[in-house]
Protein backbone atom coordinates (compact mmCIF):
# COMPACT_ATOMS: atom_id res chain seq x y z
CA UNK A 1 0.00 0.00 0.00
CA UNK A 2 0.72 3.33 -0.67
CA UNK A 3 2.37 6.15 1.99
CA UNK A 4 -0.65 8.57 0.98
CA UNK A 5 -2.78 5.98 1.24
CA UNK A 6 -2.18 4.15 4.44
CA UNK A 7 -2.23 8.26 5.77
CA UNK A 8 -5.21 8.30 4.25
CA UNK A 9 -6.88 5.28 5.92
CA UNK A 10 -5.17 6.20 9.21
CA UNK A 11 -6.58 9.78 8.83
CA UNK A 12 -10.26 8.57 8.31
CA UNK A 13 -10.03 5.75 10.62
CA UNK A 14 -11.57 7.97 13.58
CA UNK A 15 -14.20 9.60 11.52
CA UNK A 16 -15.68 5.82 10.88
CA UNK A 17 -15.39 4.65 13.96
CA UNK A 18 -17.57 7.72 15.12
CA UNK A 19 -19.93 7.56 12.71
CA UNK A 20 -20.89 4.14 13.89
CA UNK A 21 -21.11 3.08 17.18
CA UNK A 22 -19.24 0.52 18.93
CA UNK A 23 -22.36 -1.14 20.19
CA UNK A 24 -24.72 -0.74 17.19
CA UNK A 25 -25.91 -3.72 15.11
CA UNK A 26 -27.00 -3.43 11.82
CA UNK A 27 -30.61 -2.71 10.55
CA UNK A 28 -32.54 -5.55 10.39
CA UNK A 29 -32.88 -5.20 6.29
CA UNK A 30 -35.11 -8.23 5.54
CA UNK A 31 -37.73 -6.56 8.18
CA UNK A 32 -37.23 -3.49 5.88
CA UNK A 33 -38.00 -5.06 2.99
CA UNK A 34 -40.87 -6.70 4.12
CA UNK A 35 -42.09 -3.18 4.62
CA UNK A 36 -40.58 -0.66 1.79
CA UNK A 37 -40.25 -3.60 -0.62
CA UNK A 38 -36.53 -4.73 -2.37
CA UNK A 39 -33.87 -1.80 -2.48
CA UNK A 40 -34.59 0.01 -5.56
CA UNK A 41 -31.91 2.95 -5.49
CA UNK A 42 -28.02 2.77 -6.48
CA UNK A 43 -25.96 1.96 -3.38
CA UNK A 44 -24.40 4.98 -2.57
CA UNK A 45 -21.02 5.71 -0.29
CA UNK A 46 -19.10 8.24 0.73
CA UNK A 47 -19.93 12.14 0.00
CA UNK A 48 -23.37 10.66 -1.56
CA UNK A 49 -24.50 8.57 0.67
CA UNK A 50 -23.78 11.53 3.64
CA UNK A 51 -25.71 13.59 1.37
CA UNK A 52 -28.55 11.70 0.74
CA UNK A 53 -28.84 10.23 4.17
CA UNK A 54 -28.78 14.50 5.23
CA UNK A 55 -31.48 15.16 3.02
CA UNK A 56 -33.64 12.59 3.96
CA UNK A 57 -33.15 13.02 8.06
CA UNK A 58 -34.23 16.60 6.94
CA UNK A 59 -37.78 15.67 5.98
CA UNK A 60 -38.20 13.05 9.22
CA UNK A 61 -39.44 14.46 12.55
CA UNK A 62 -37.56 13.26 15.31
CA UNK A 63 -40.45 11.07 17.25
CA UNK A 64 -38.93 12.40 20.97
CA UNK A 65 -38.61 15.94 20.26
CA UNK A 66 -40.58 19.01 19.74
CA UNK A 67 -41.02 20.35 16.01
CA UNK A 68 -36.79 19.13 15.29
CA UNK A 69 -36.23 17.09 12.22
CA UNK A 70 -34.20 13.83 12.96
CA UNK A 71 -30.89 15.93 11.53
CA UNK A 72 -31.59 18.51 13.50
CA UNK A 73 -31.67 16.70 17.19
CA UNK A 74 -28.60 15.96 19.51
CA UNK A 75 -31.13 13.13 21.00
CA UNK A 76 -30.33 9.79 21.23
CA UNK A 77 -33.34 8.33 19.32
CA UNK A 78 -32.28 11.09 16.79
CA UNK A 79 -28.64 9.63 16.46
CA UNK A 80 -29.71 6.09 16.33
CA UNK A 81 -32.18 7.25 13.44
CA UNK A 82 -29.75 8.82 11.05
CA UNK A 83 -27.32 6.15 11.37
CA UNK A 84 -30.25 3.57 10.54
CA UNK A 85 -30.83 5.97 7.36
CA UNK A 86 -26.88 5.93 6.39
CA UNK A 87 -27.40 2.28 6.88
CA UNK A 88 -30.72 2.05 4.49
CA UNK A 89 -29.30 4.51 2.16
CA UNK A 90 -25.92 2.27 1.71
CA UNK A 91 -28.27 -0.82 1.28
CA UNK A 92 -30.27 1.06 -1.77
CA UNK A 93 -33.39 1.69 -0.13
CA UNK A 94 -34.67 4.92 -1.99
CA UNK A 95 -36.16 8.19 0.01
CA UNK A 96 -39.57 7.06 -0.13
CA UNK A 97 -38.91 3.81 0.98
CA UNK A 98 -37.22 4.64 4.01
CA UNK A 99 -39.75 7.20 4.91
CA UNK A 100 -41.99 4.30 4.54
CA UNK A 101 -40.02 2.23 6.85
CA UNK A 102 -40.08 4.55 9.90
CA UNK A 103 -43.96 5.05 8.93
CA UNK A 104 -44.71 1.79 9.29
CA UNK A 105 -43.35 2.27 12.90
CA UNK A 106 -44.70 5.79 13.74
CA UNK A 107 -47.34 6.61 11.51
CA UNK A 108 -47.42 9.67 9.11
CA UNK A 109 -46.57 12.19 11.82
CA UNK A 110 -43.12 10.78 11.39
CA UNK A 111 -43.00 12.74 8.08
CA UNK A 112 -42.47 16.26 8.56
CA UNK A 113 -43.64 17.08 4.82
CA UNK A 114 -47.16 15.18 4.92
CA UNK A 115 -47.78 13.37 1.46
CA UNK A 116 -50.64 14.74 -0.88
CA UNK A 117 -53.14 11.74 -0.14
CA UNK A 118 -56.42 11.80 1.66
CA UNK A 119 -57.17 14.10 4.08
CA UNK A 120 -53.68 15.87 3.87
CA UNK A 121 -54.68 17.98 0.72
CA UNK A 122 -56.55 19.93 3.36
CA UNK A 123 -53.06 20.88 4.86
CA UNK A 124 -51.56 22.23 1.47
CA UNK A 125 -55.12 23.69 0.10
CA UNK A 126 -56.54 25.34 3.26
CA UNK A 127 -54.05 28.21 3.19
CA UNK A 128 -55.15 29.29 -0.14
CA UNK A 129 -58.85 28.52 0.16
CA UNK A 130 -58.83 30.73 4.15
CA UNK A 131 -56.45 33.42 1.52
CA UNK A 132 -59.34 33.41 -1.21
CA UNK A 133 -62.56 33.45 1.66
CA UNK A 134 -60.80 36.29 3.54
CA UNK A 135 -60.54 38.40 0.61
CA UNK A 136 -63.57 37.41 -1.01
CA UNK A 137 -65.37 38.59 2.36
CA UNK A 138 -63.51 41.85 1.79
CA UNK A 139 -64.93 42.52 -1.39
CA UNK A 140 -68.17 41.50 -0.35
CA UNK A 141 -68.20 44.17 2.64
CA UNK A 142 -66.67 46.88 0.56
CA UNK A 143 -68.99 46.35 -2.53
CA UNK A 144 -72.08 46.13 0.33
CA UNK A 145 -71.13 49.57 1.29
CA UNK A 146 -70.37 50.90 -1.79
CA UNK A 147 -74.20 50.41 -2.96
CA UNK A 148 -75.52 52.04 -0.19
CA UNK A 149 -77.23 54.94 -1.46
CA UNK A 150 -75.89 58.56 -0.13
CA UNK A 151 -79.19 59.04 1.93
CA UNK A 152 -78.88 56.36 3.74
CA UNK A 153 -75.02 56.73 4.50
CA UNK A 154 -76.23 60.57 5.88
CA UNK A 155 -78.64 58.89 7.83
CA UNK A 156 -76.36 56.27 9.15
CA UNK A 157 -73.94 59.37 9.79
CA UNK A 158 -76.35 61.32 11.77
CA UNK A 159 -76.37 61.72 15.45
CA UNK A 160 -79.05 59.65 16.99
CA UNK A 161 -81.64 61.30 18.73
CA UNK A 162 -81.54 59.81 22.24
CA UNK A 163 -85.09 61.45 24.11
CA UNK A 164 -87.35 62.96 22.74
CA UNK A 165 -87.53 65.91 25.58
CA UNK A 166 -89.06 64.00 27.98
CA UNK A 167 -90.04 66.44 31.27
CA UNK A 168 -90.83 65.22 35.11
CA UNK A 169 -94.25 64.49 35.40
CA UNK A 170 -93.95 66.66 38.61
CA UNK A 171 -94.97 70.54 37.74
CA UNK A 172 -92.05 71.96 39.47
CA UNK A 173 -89.71 69.43 38.54
CA UNK A 174 -91.06 69.60 35.01
CA UNK A 175 -90.47 73.62 35.13
CA UNK A 176 -86.93 73.67 36.44
CA UNK A 177 -85.62 71.14 33.83
CA UNK A 178 -87.41 73.49 30.73
CA UNK A 179 -85.54 76.61 32.87
CA UNK A 180 -81.91 74.70 32.79
CA UNK A 181 -82.25 73.43 29.51
CA UNK A 182 -83.14 77.22 28.45
CA UNK A 183 -79.76 78.31 30.13
CA UNK A 184 -77.92 74.95 28.80
CA UNK A 185 -78.87 75.32 24.95
CA UNK A 186 -80.62 78.85 25.02
CA UNK A 187 -83.99 76.98 23.90
CA UNK A 188 -86.95 79.89 24.39
CA UNK A 189 -89.17 78.61 27.05
CA UNK A 190 -86.81 75.67 27.26
CA UNK A 191 -88.33 74.05 24.25
CA UNK A 192 -86.49 72.91 21.37
CA UNK A 193 -86.60 74.84 18.53
CA UNK A 194 -89.37 73.78 16.05
CA UNK A 195 -91.14 71.99 18.22
CA UNK A 196 -93.01 73.91 20.21
CA UNK B 1 -72.96 46.64 7.76
CA UNK B 2 -73.57 44.98 11.21
CA UNK B 3 -74.79 42.23 10.21
CA UNK B 4 -72.19 41.78 7.30
CA UNK B 5 -69.33 41.99 9.77
CA UNK B 6 -70.71 39.63 11.97
CA UNK B 7 -71.33 36.66 9.48
CA UNK B 8 -68.24 37.47 8.00
CA UNK B 9 -66.86 37.26 11.71
CA UNK B 10 -68.78 33.78 12.32
CA UNK B 11 -67.47 32.23 9.12
CA UNK B 12 -64.06 32.74 10.08
CA UNK B 13 -64.11 31.87 13.62
CA UNK B 14 -66.71 28.83 13.56
CA UNK B 15 -64.49 26.17 12.19
CA UNK B 16 -61.73 26.72 14.49
CA UNK B 17 -63.99 26.71 17.62
CA UNK B 18 -65.69 23.51 16.13
CA UNK B 19 -61.59 22.51 15.85
CA UNK B 20 -61.30 23.21 19.64
CA UNK B 21 -64.11 21.76 20.58
CA UNK B 22 -63.34 18.23 18.37
CA UNK B 23 -59.59 19.02 20.39
CA UNK B 24 -61.32 19.18 23.93
CA UNK B 25 -60.30 15.73 26.11
CA UNK B 26 -57.40 14.27 23.78
CA UNK B 27 -54.20 14.08 24.79
CA UNK B 28 -52.38 15.91 22.30
CA UNK B 29 -48.89 13.73 22.87
CA UNK B 30 -51.36 10.64 22.28
CA UNK B 31 -50.27 8.98 18.68
CA UNK B 32 -52.22 5.63 17.97
CA UNK B 33 -49.56 3.27 16.78
CA UNK B 34 -49.95 2.18 13.49
CA UNK B 35 -48.36 -1.23 14.57
CA UNK B 36 -51.69 -2.26 16.60
CA UNK B 37 -53.20 -5.59 14.74
CA UNK B 38 -49.89 -6.15 12.43
CA UNK B 39 -47.19 -8.43 12.64
CA UNK B 40 -44.75 -7.55 15.92
CA UNK B 41 -41.51 -6.37 14.06
CA UNK B 42 -38.76 -8.79 14.72
CA UNK B 43 -36.02 -8.86 16.82
CA UNK B 44 -32.87 -11.11 18.34
CA UNK B 45 -31.41 -9.39 21.26
CA UNK B 46 -29.16 -10.93 23.70
CA UNK B 47 -30.01 -10.49 27.11
CA UNK B 48 -28.89 -8.26 30.22
CA UNK B 49 -25.27 -9.74 31.73
CA UNK B 50 -24.92 -12.19 28.82
CA UNK B 51 -26.81 -15.63 27.31
CA UNK B 52 -27.84 -16.97 24.14
CA UNK B 53 -30.31 -13.85 22.57
CA UNK B 54 -33.94 -13.63 22.36
CA UNK B 55 -35.74 -13.94 19.20
CA UNK B 56 -39.37 -12.82 19.15
CA UNK B 57 -39.78 -15.68 16.59
CA UNK B 58 -39.03 -18.34 19.03
CA UNK B 59 -41.81 -17.51 21.29
CA UNK B 60 -44.32 -18.06 18.64
CA UNK B 61 -47.43 -19.54 20.09
CA UNK B 62 -47.05 -17.81 23.27
CA UNK B 63 -48.91 -14.28 24.46
CA UNK B 64 -45.76 -11.62 24.55
CA UNK B 65 -45.65 -8.78 27.11
CA UNK B 66 -42.36 -7.01 25.73
CA UNK B 67 -41.78 -3.87 28.12
CA UNK B 68 -39.59 -1.15 26.86
CA UNK B 69 -38.12 0.70 29.86
CA UNK B 70 -34.42 2.34 31.67
CA UNK B 71 -33.53 2.57 34.95
CA UNK B 72 -33.56 6.61 34.60
CA UNK B 73 -37.68 6.48 34.32
CA UNK B 74 -39.23 6.98 37.69
CA UNK B 75 -42.74 5.45 36.12
CA UNK B 76 -40.71 2.15 35.01
CA UNK B 77 -39.30 1.84 38.54
CA UNK B 78 -42.50 2.11 39.85
CA UNK B 79 -44.37 -0.77 37.64
CA UNK B 80 -41.25 -2.96 38.37
CA UNK B 81 -42.76 -4.57 41.00
CA UNK B 82 -45.80 -5.10 39.39
CA UNK B 83 -43.68 -6.44 36.02
CA UNK B 84 -41.74 -8.47 38.22
CA UNK B 85 -44.75 -10.27 39.89
CA UNK B 86 -46.48 -10.95 36.90
CA UNK B 87 -44.48 -14.31 34.99
CA UNK B 88 -45.47 -16.13 38.42
CA UNK B 89 -48.96 -15.30 37.99
CA UNK B 90 -49.65 -15.99 34.60
CA UNK B 91 -47.72 -19.09 34.08
CA UNK B 92 -45.22 -20.03 31.05
CA UNK B 93 -47.77 -19.17 28.25
CA UNK B 94 -47.41 -15.55 29.01
CA UNK B 95 -43.77 -14.66 27.87
CA UNK B 96 -42.49 -11.07 29.49
CA UNK B 97 -39.46 -9.44 27.97
CA UNK B 98 -37.89 -5.74 29.40
CA UNK B 99 -36.10 -4.02 26.12
CA UNK B 100 -33.83 -1.34 27.74
CA UNK B 101 -34.29 1.94 26.43
CA UNK B 102 -31.05 4.58 26.05
CA UNK B 103 -29.39 2.90 29.18
CA UNK B 104 -26.05 1.83 30.35
CA UNK B 105 -25.69 -2.35 30.53
CA UNK B 106 -23.97 -1.17 34.15
CA UNK B 107 -26.92 0.83 35.24
CA UNK B 108 -29.31 -1.77 34.45
CA UNK B 109 -27.40 -4.58 36.20
CA UNK B 110 -26.95 -2.59 39.28
CA UNK B 111 -30.87 -1.96 39.15
CA UNK B 112 -32.01 -5.64 38.42
CA UNK B 113 -29.69 -6.81 41.56
CA UNK B 114 -30.99 -4.50 43.62
CA UNK B 115 -34.77 -4.51 42.81
CA UNK B 116 -35.13 -8.17 41.47
CA UNK B 117 -35.79 -9.36 37.77
CA UNK B 118 -37.98 -11.76 36.87
CA UNK B 119 -37.66 -12.31 33.10
CA UNK B 120 -34.95 -11.13 30.37
CA UNK B 121 -34.20 -7.86 29.96
CA UNK B 122 -32.55 -7.26 26.55
CA UNK B 123 -29.80 -5.17 25.44
CA UNK B 124 -31.18 -2.95 22.32
CA UNK B 125 -27.64 -1.59 20.57
CA UNK B 126 -28.98 1.69 18.67
CA UNK B 127 -32.15 1.54 19.51
CA UNK B 128 -33.06 -0.81 16.14
CA UNK B 129 -35.64 -2.47 18.08
CA UNK B 130 -37.07 0.89 19.90
CA UNK B 131 -37.21 2.68 16.11
CA UNK B 132 -38.82 -0.53 14.90
CA UNK B 133 -41.80 -0.45 17.61
CA UNK B 134 -42.17 3.27 17.35
CA UNK B 135 -41.35 3.98 20.75
CA UNK B 136 -42.08 7.38 21.98
CA UNK B 137 -40.19 7.34 25.45
CA UNK B 138 -40.58 5.33 28.54
CA UNK B 139 -42.46 3.22 29.66
CA UNK B 140 -44.19 1.75 26.79
CA UNK B 141 -45.39 -2.00 26.27
CA UNK B 142 -46.83 -4.15 23.75
CA UNK B 143 -48.86 -6.99 23.92
CA UNK B 144 -48.37 -9.66 21.44
CA UNK B 145 -50.55 -12.36 20.46
CA UNK B 146 -49.56 -16.19 20.10
CA UNK B 147 -49.43 -15.51 16.55
CA UNK B 148 -47.51 -12.61 16.33
CA UNK B 149 -49.77 -9.72 16.54
CA UNK B 150 -49.46 -6.90 18.15
CA UNK B 151 -52.96 -6.65 20.08
CA UNK B 152 -52.72 -3.62 22.06
CA UNK B 153 -50.25 -0.98 23.31
CA UNK B 154 -50.01 1.01 26.61
CA UNK B 155 -48.10 4.02 27.56
CA UNK B 156 -47.56 4.66 30.89
CA UNK B 157 -46.74 2.58 34.06
CA UNK B 158 -49.32 -0.83 34.02
CA UNK B 159 -51.07 -1.07 37.24
CA UNK B 160 -51.77 -5.26 37.88
CA UNK B 161 -55.70 -4.53 36.76
CA UNK B 162 -54.60 -2.95 33.44
CA UNK B 163 -51.89 -5.81 33.25
CA UNK B 164 -54.68 -8.41 33.61
CA UNK B 165 -56.72 -6.84 30.98
CA UNK B 166 -54.17 -6.69 28.05
CA UNK B 167 -53.00 -10.06 28.76
CA UNK B 168 -56.64 -11.45 28.62
CA UNK B 169 -57.26 -9.57 25.38
CA UNK B 170 -54.24 -10.95 24.20
CA UNK B 171 -54.41 -13.89 24.89
CA UNK B 172 -58.13 -14.18 23.61
CA UNK B 173 -57.56 -12.45 20.14
CA UNK B 174 -55.03 -11.75 17.58
CA UNK B 175 -55.64 -8.62 15.15
CA UNK B 176 -57.68 -6.31 17.22
CA UNK B 177 -56.76 -2.54 17.30
CA UNK B 178 -56.90 -1.33 21.16
CA UNK B 179 -54.86 1.70 22.27
CA UNK B 180 -54.55 3.12 25.39
CA UNK B 181 -52.21 5.97 26.69
CA UNK B 182 -51.88 7.89 30.24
Amino acid sequence: MKPTAVLLVLLLAPLAAAQTPPDHTPVDLAHVESIAGPPRAPRLTGAALEAEAKHIAAVLRCPVCQGLSVGDSPSAMATNMRQQIRELVAAGFDEDQILSYFEASYGEFVRLQPPLRGVNWLVWIAPGLGLLLGLGVVSWVLRGASTETPEAVAAAELPVEIVPDPLPDDPARAKAVLRVRELAYGWPGGLRPGKA
Amino acid sequence: MNRKVLVAGLVVTLPLVGLMLMSLGRDSHKVESPLLGRQAPPFSLRPIGGGAPVTLESLRGKTVVVNFWATWCVPCVDEHPVLTAAPQRYGSDVVFLGVVYEDEEPNVQSFLREHGAAYPSLVDEGGKVSIAYGIYGVPETYFIAPDGTIVSKYVGPLRPDLLDGFVQEAQARAGTRRSDAR
